[in-house]
């Protein structure tokens, strides 16, 4: 009998071996020759390895699949910006430094008043379908955002009164006031094929005559004229694109940029240390444990990618409330902190923080004095606070967000750091729904909490302006219900001025007297992860990062080597 | 006919298990902390669109009309509209469902067979070397949670060994065959394509073993403990005395009676698996209905949660009824009661 059950067994896992041939995906597959590519000229790619392209060089790379929205205006996450840049074109596009080259638009004018700007549009570019791209384009993208609202639209909405085309080629955008970033918001514009959209509009919908507006089609679809397009849309499973061989910037591409591009939602670690040493992912996610990656370095061929992410670790202080509502209890936090353990808990090789905006931003001043962890500063602050002789009374609470178990380090490290000063720190876990429900009213607002945020533009104003207007409050941008009528006015006047270095130098001085304040704790300037394949030639990788979320994915300039 | 009544009968029974089911579920959505309305639009988003979004989603109204306007329209096939992915819900969970539903067949197929062999190969060794090797086998895989045995598998099949494919449901370089089932090995062999059909096997490996380990090993301890129960029973030493050959006795007249504790069980097994998989879907990125309902309930996307909630219940219902089925085939005694108490 039981050697009938090995026999049985025996043809089993035969049939089980005979089904497992090896299974590892070959990162290149033929297809036909990618065309000559010119040397980049505007943008700064990287200086690629010239190799001569033989087969459909493929990208693969994992991100968080929230999931992934590529309509223009719904997604705002990283996932969602990093691919509608290569999708759909802006007006300007951005540069490492801050600044705005030309791209869709070869030029454009201000209006003395601050309130007119006229952009005039290249010739000849052409949407994924052969259309032309047009001003009445530029035109009906913001008119869809405005009417949508999400995504990337808060930029737009409440400020542009008008747009119009003026002809086939020049646009004109009216704001309500004067904004100098104005421009610096059109890197979110993305312009979107009208005649596509409109053939793929369901009457149904909620924006009234024009029923969904697209939005449907457009989960798993491309309107766009940019370096790359949806193949295949695959919900919970994998987006496909390809290279867009007739994109009007061509030249702009590096010659070995990928042919295919496939991204797939993040894999749990054990499977993405499997892929990665399968080579068959080239680029990981940055949202893996310091473990992950350490362990994803030692993959032979596997290095790890560190840049900035122009985002910061807050903890936000409610002012609002005794025993924070008092100028010197918070710097006496401030000091207690221990900065430099926070800031080497989960993100080795991050930099504390030295301004209330990341340093990669432009218009952060490095000139700042920040709070060191000093118990004998904490205690000295104490002292001056009006609470000094009853902190027994006033304990304060810290939320830590239960949906990312990490930050609950951040707690502890906060209720030791605070201990030492004599301050009494209770903990609670929180999940990020509750939370951002508490942060909605100043009285139910929690005493501390942690959070991450990332510059949307790439000036310190705008994250200034987000972070403390009194226009944010009850957002979870701002927990610090900062209110502050000063502040208000010269974040205004800063936003408004058009001279970028009176513009920075307002920006200086607003970050010191918010620094002064001291509202909030600024933790340490996050350093963005990749684990990636040592055969790409990717930018962000060598020193060339954009501040501004989504474009170091910019596909045409990453190179896919054969290996 | 009276069988068929019976299952009528039942099957009416849970459509009002599943009504209950919908007005728990639909309730406890909704009291949950947080605006799905803001969660949905982002929190950049200007109020009136949060507003909007409200007003288009209904969420002002009070939760007995939210729940009646949810009903009236999932009674016409329409379970609303994802706040997640912005799609109508049924066109979600028919597009996630089949690959959880894939897997957690084939999961059950390896319970099924796996299980019964094992019990049987243990009950026929009692306390000999065999039945202790199962009963070792067999407690390692009821105490070892899937997503263990999944990321083993990954290490040593995917990894190390490098078998076996580690995620999704077929190679990215293989087209999906024309959806039909939307189970990808039926529908490459609708389609003709053996090779698809051998690829989408290989992926399915390691998750469905990953998945079946525990009933399999739940099954192999029940099989053996209800054979060797039977097998002193005086039938038994009956049939041995007629002289009907040990093979005859052993799966004719010992095995069959012994299932139907087995099968109630693998089938309640089956039906779990489709809700327990969201691990193994995440570790295998299997684009699933496990995970979709998970990041549903995260975002507190309502209409997806009632809807996976509700699916899930309705695959218990029907596995429910298979099983009573399989168990009025097995044992003629519990047709033979059902009708009687017709």
């Amino acid at each position: 009998m039981i050697k009938k059950y090995v026999l049985i067994s025996f043809i089993l896992i035969t049939m089980l071996v005979s089904a497992c041939a090896p299974a590892a995906v070959q990162p290149t597959i033929q297809a036909p020759t990618s065309p000559p590519a010119a040397a980049p000229t505007q943008a700064p790619p990287p200086q690629p390895q010239p190799t001569a392209p033989t087969a459909a060089r493929l990208l693969r790379l994992a991100h968080s699949w929230g999931p992934l929205k590529i309509d223009p205006a719904i997604g705002s996450d990283f996932a969602a910006q990093s691919m509608m840049v290569n999708l759909y074109d802006t007006l300007l596009f951005p540069t490492t430094d801050g600044k705005l080259n030309p791209w869709v638009a070869d030029s454009f004018d201000v209006s003395s008043d601050g309130l007119t700007y006229t952009f005039h549009l290249k010739k000849g570019i052409k949407f994924h379908d052969g259309t032309e791209l047009k001003a009445s384009d530029v035109v009906f993208s913001m008119n869809r955002d405005l009417t949508i609202g999400q995504g990337m639209a808060y930029m737009f909405v409440n400020r542009v009164q008008s747009t119009k085309a003026l002809d086939d080629y020049t646009v004109e955008f009216t704001i309500n006031k004067p904004y100098a970033l104005f421009p610096q918001t059109l890197v979110r514009l993305w312009i979107m094929n009208e005649k596509v959209v409109k053939a793929n509009t369901q009457a149904e919908g909620q924006y009234g005559e024009n029923g969904d507006y697209g939005t449907t089609w457009l989960l798993t679809h491309d309107a766009g004229s940019g370096p790359y397009k949806v193949k295949e849309f695959q919900l919970e499973e994998y987006m496909l694109m390809e290279k867009n061989n007739d994109w009007w910037a061509k030249d702009k591409f590096v010659p070995n940029a990928p042919d295919l591009v496939r991204v797939i939602p993040i894999p749990e670690a054990a499977t993405l240390r499997t892929l990665m040493a399968n080579r068959e992912l080239e680029i990981s996610d940055q949202w893996q444990s310091a473990d992950t990656f350490r362990s994803l370095e030692k993959i032979e061929g596997v290095k790890i990618a560190t840049f900035d992410a122009v985002t910061m670790l807050y903890i936000y202080l409610n002012t609002k409330k005794p025993p924070l509502d008092d100028v010197h209890f918070r710097r006496a936090v401030a000091y207690a902190f221990d900065y430099e353990t926070a800031a080497n808990i989960d993100w080795p090789g991050t930099k504390v923080s030295r301004a209330p905006v990341p340093m990669g931003v432009p218009g952060a001043n490095p000139n700042l004095t920040p709070y060191e962890h000093s118990v004998d500063k904490a205690k000295a602050e104490l002292a001056q606070s009006k609470y000094a002789n009853e902190l027994d009374k006033y304990p304060v609470t810290f939320y830590w967000n239960t949906d990312v178990p990490d930050t609950q380090k951040y707690a502890l490290l906060f209720q030791s750091s605070l201990a030492e000063a004599g301050i009494n720190v209770k903990i609670e876990g929180t999940p990020w729904l509750t939370l951002t429900q508490l942060a909605s009213k100043a009285e139910t607002s929690p005493d501390a909490w942690p959070l991450y945020l990332n510059a949307d533009l790439p000036e310190a104003g705008a994250l200034l302006y987000q972070r403390y207007d009194s226009s944010t409050q009850g957002t979870f941008f701002q927990g610090e219900w900062l209110g502050d009528k000063y502040f208000d006015e010269q974040i205004a006047l800063a936003l408004s001025e058009q001279d970028q270095a009176t513009r920075f130098q307002m920006y200086a001085d607003l970050q010191k007297y918010i620094m002064d304040l001291s509202p909030s704790l600024y933790v340490f300037d996050q350093y963005q992860k990749h684990a990636y394949q040592d055969y790409l030639d990717w930018p962000a990788t060598k020193g060339t990062v954009y501040p501004v979320m989504g474009y170091n994915q910019f596909f045409a300039f990453i190179g896919v080597n054969p290996h | 006919m009276r069988f068929l009544y019976f299952f009528v009968r039942r099957f009416l029974h849970s459509i009002f298990v599943l009504l209950g089911l919908s007005v728990v579920i639909y309730v406890i959505s909704r009291i949950v902390p947080g605006d799905p309305a803001r969660m949905a639009v982002g929190y950049q988003a200007p109020q009136w669109v949060v507003n909007n979004m409200r007003e288009y989603m209904h969420l002002n109204d009070t939760i007995p009309v939210q729940f009646f306007y949810w009903l009236r329209s999932a009674l016409s096939g329409d379970l609303g509209i994802s706040l997640l992915t912005r799609r109508p819900v049924i066109d979600d969970i028919r597009q996630v469902f089949p690959a959880t539903l894939e897997l957690a067949l084939y999961a059950g197929l390896i319970m099924a067979i796996g299980g019964i062999m094992l019990g049987t190969l243990s009950a026929h060794h009692k306390d000999k070397w065999v039945d202790n090797v199962v009963r070792v086998f067999a407690y390692m895989g009821i105490v070892t949670p899937a997503f263990v045995f999944g990321i083993v598998f990954t290490l040593v099949f995917g990894f190390w060994l490098n078998w076996l494919p580690t995620i999704g449901r077929i190679s990215p370089d293989l087209t999906s065959p024309p959806v039909v089932t939307g189970l990808m090995t039926v529908d490459s062999l609708l389609a003709g394509k053996p090779l698809i059909f051998i690829d989408a096997v290989k992926h399915l490996l390691m998750p469905s073993i990953a998945l079946a380990m525990a009933g399999l090993s739940q099954g192999a301890r029940i099989t053996r403990a209800t054979m060797s129960d039977n097998l002193g029973k005086d039938y038994i030493a009956a049939e041995r005395a007629l002289g009907i050959p040990e093979r005859q006795v052993l799966w004719k007249f010992l095995l069959k009676p012994s299932l139907i504790p087995t099968v109630s069980i693998l089938g309640l097994d089956i039906a779990a698996a489709i809700g327990n998989a969201f691990l193994l879907e995440l570790i295998f990125s299997w684009p699933g209905v496990s995970r979709y309902g998970v990041r549903a309930m995260l975002a507190k996307d309502l209409n997806a949660i009632s809807a996976v909630v509700l699916i899930l219940g309705l695959a218990f219902v029907v596995v429910n009824i298979c099983v009573d089925l399989v168990v009025g085939i097995l044992d003629p005694r519990i047709r033979l009661s059902a009708q009687r108490n017709e």
